[in-house]
């Protein structure tokens, strides 16, 4: 298992740096609310390797959500850089930080996040267009990553006649939309009942030993800690280390 | 790129239709709205449009085509041998009391002109002859004024002023939303319900120490008794006679700025006017100088504000529920170049979905009031597309301002339940 120790140098180093694929250096992060700042992070180092599987778990409110949108560049952490495939990404402006998720990070979302109005194969192609595939060519993308997560013979099915697994994993073939070396996920199996949930982890775990693909999770979810590379436990704030 | 636009909008249509009709509405509102202002601008202007006439010549007070001082028949006389002049014609035009056989009495304008000139004519005669006008104390009137009128067929005689007329025939198209009916008649005819008692004629002195001769035309009210039963036919127009109106058509090759002013300088106390002139005049006088020009344009100016209300009301609550699928869009890497396309399309969409069953209302609601009211509403093709560009523009206003909102949305919202 891999803690936070991650070198308090200048980062990248040239060695490590085709090896690691998210490195985050002295993340603090407050919330103000009202007149107080919060600190909701403190001084967070953290990385990890490209082709692994890492989980973040912790109790509710711990932060992991804020700590993931930090890493993915939704949100600007108040101190701190995160490195993204070599890329301080804390340091680019927001259009190149869009730009920079579009071409490297797939996501997949506790509540699925689909498109309600569009079809299975629709949602996955929307962001093969994002990402520049048009027409017929995304058409024909969309239907094979729809394959991959088993998902063939439902992409004309709106999400509302989908069960949750079956939601989930269009949300997968969408996160895989464009083959992004990362992948970040927000409690993927959380809305699953335990069945789908052990299939959509089963799912995640062969994609990425499949793609090489990095991937990041943050659960509260026991089951998945089978799959995993590294497990970080974060409380209050800090990691805590563990056995 | 996958119409996530089109696909939200239709994905709910009840939803759908609600937003739809409300736009419907606006844009109804406005159309309703800017075609009864044009209906009554049109209205004020359409006797001019009604004639052929190049020029139209008239006493120098004039305010607009229905306030304006008589001039004598001299004036015509003198207008016809001016060089460059085709043709002139006499148009006598005032108002006068209407007393039908049963109901009430009405309060109308009567308009004469020569029934076989070529520069003013009715525009369409439904039922008589033109020629029927010729005969003495006879009439016409406009088949939407039947009921201000109290008659409903020709053949009726009535009292106007205090003279008998007899209705001879119906025209259509020449009714006017602000003002009394119109009755249309020969000009001696016209003569005869309008002057009789007055005459006028020019007075001209030579004022001291200068070698310009003034003139003025005077008017003068002659003693004749009241409710005079006809002894005989209108008699012809002499040079005392009195009319509102000249009209002028030029020679073909004559210019009419210097038409115009030939007319000026040879004839007393006139100004000269193009069509499109007094067309202008008239119609600004109903806009700027009257009440219900602005009650008018103010309604329309409501219209637009109420559409551009309902419409951003609309599209902001659509965006604001979509607001999480934006969010996602913007996490997995859109531009807010891709953002602002989906929601102008959005509104565009409702734009043209809104505009369309709203003209085809519109022009049903004009179709039925013109038949029975005359021309009270107009839809132009100029205003049917300026109308377009007003929905288009309200939509794309409407959509900047949501996106605004989903330009300051929390990228984060992506993980909250
Ligand atoms: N935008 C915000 N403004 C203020 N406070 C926030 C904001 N977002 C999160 N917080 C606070 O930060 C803390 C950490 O929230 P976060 O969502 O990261 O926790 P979490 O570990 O993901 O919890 P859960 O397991 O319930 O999802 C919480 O106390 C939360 O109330
Ligand atoms: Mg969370």
């Amino acid at each position: 298992m891999l803690f936070q120790s991650s070198p308090q140098s200048n980062f990248p180093h040239a060695q490590s740096a085709s090896q690691i694929s998210i490195c985050a250096e002295h993340i603090t992060m407050f919330f103000r609310s009202g007149r107080q700042e919060i600190p909701i992070l403190k001084e967070l180092n953290w990385e990890t390797n490209r082709g692994s599987i890492a989980l973040l778990m912790g109790p509710s409110g711990s932060g992991k959500t804020t700590f993931l949108s930090i890493l993915a560049g939704l949100l600007t952490p108040t101190e701190g850089n995160v490195y993204l495939l070599g890329q301080e990404i804390t340091k680019l402006s927001r259009k190149k930080r869009t730009a920079f998720r579009r071409q490297h990070i797939g996501f997949i979302f506790q509540n699925f996040n689909l498109f309600p109005a569009l079809t299975a194969a629709e949602n996955v192609e929307i962001i093969l267009n994002i990402k520049g595939l048009q027409g017929k060519q995304a058409r024909y993308e969309a239907q094979l990553l729809l394959e991959q997560v088993g998902l063939e013979l439902y992409g004309n099915q709106k999400p509302r006649d989908l069960s949750g697994g079956q939601k989930q994993r269009v949300a997968i073939a969408r996160a895989l939309a464009g083959s992004p070396p990362l992948i970040m996920a927000d409690e993927p199996t959380a809305a699953l009942d335990s069945q789908s949930g052990h299939q959509i982890t089963e799912l995640l775990r062969r994609l990425a030993k499949e793609k090489g693909t990095t991937v990041l999770i943050v659960t509260h979810d026991p089951r998945i800690q089978d799959i995993a590379d590294y497990i970080t436990y974060l409380e209050d704030g800090r990691f805590k280390p563990t056995n | 790129m996958v119409s996530l636009a089109r696909k939200n909008l239709l994905e709910d249509i009840p939803r759908f239709l609600v937003a739809q009709a409300g736009i419907l509405f606006a844009v109804s509102l406005i159309t309703l709205q800017t075609g009864i202002f044009m209906g009554f601008s049109q209205s004020t202007v359409k006797l001019i449009n009604n004639s052929s006439a190049d020029l139209w010549v008239t006493s120098q007070s004039l305010v607009q085509l229905e306030l304006t001082l008589p001039i004598p028949v001299s004036e015509l006389i003198k207008a016809r041998n001016v060089s460059g002049v085709a043709r002139a014609e006499g148009l006598l035009f005032s108002g006068a009391q209407w007393y039908p056989p049963q109901g009430e009495m009405a309060r109308i304008r009567v308009l004469g002109f020569d029934p076989s000139g070529q520069l003013y004519r009715p525009p369409e005669i439904v039922e008589g002859n033109l020629k029927e006008l010729h005969q003495p104390y006879t009439v016409m009137i406009n088949t939407t004024d039947e009921d201000s009128l109290n008659v409903s067929e020709t053949g009726v005689e009535v009292q106007m002023n205090s003279l008998p007329a007899k209705v001879v025939g119906m025209t259509e198209g020449n009714s006017s939303m602000i003002s009394n009916p119109f009755i249309m008649t020969s000009l001696k005819n016209a003569n005869a319900y309008l002057n009789a008692g007055r005459r006028s004629q020019i007075e001209c002195q030579l004022p001291q120490g200068s070698s310009q001769l003034q003139c003025i035309n005077k008017f003068e009210e002659i003693e004749e008794p009241a409710n005079a039963q006809p002894s005989s036919e209108p008699r012809d127009l002499v040079a005392s006679d009195i009319i509102t109106f000249i009209l002028v058509k030029a020679e073909p090759e004559m210019e009419l700025s210097s038409l115009k002013q030939k007319l000026e300088k040879n004839l007393t106390q006139v100004t000269a006017y193009t069509q499109q002139e007094l067309i202008e005049k008239t119609k600004t006088y109903w806009q700027q100088r009257t009440g219900i020009g602005f009650i008018l344009g103010l309604g329309a100016l409501v219209g637009v504000i109420v559409g551009v209300v309902v419409v951003s009301q609309i599209l902001y609550s659509s965006v604001a529920d979509h607001l999480k699928e934006f969010g996602t869009l913007k996490a997995m890497g859109a531009s807010a170049g891709m953002i602002y396309r989906i929601i102008i399309e959005q509104a565009l969409w409702m734009a043209v979905l809104g505009y369309l069953p709203a003209m085809i209302l519109c022009f049903g609601v004009a179709y039925v009031i013109n038949n029975n009211q005359g021309q009270l509403l107009v839809i132009s093709a100029e205003s049917a597309i300026a109308i377009f560009a007003v929905t288009i523009i309200m939509c794309i206003g409407s959509a900047i301002f949501a996106i605004q909102k989903v330009n300051r949305v929390d990228p984060a919202i992506v993980f909250k339940a």
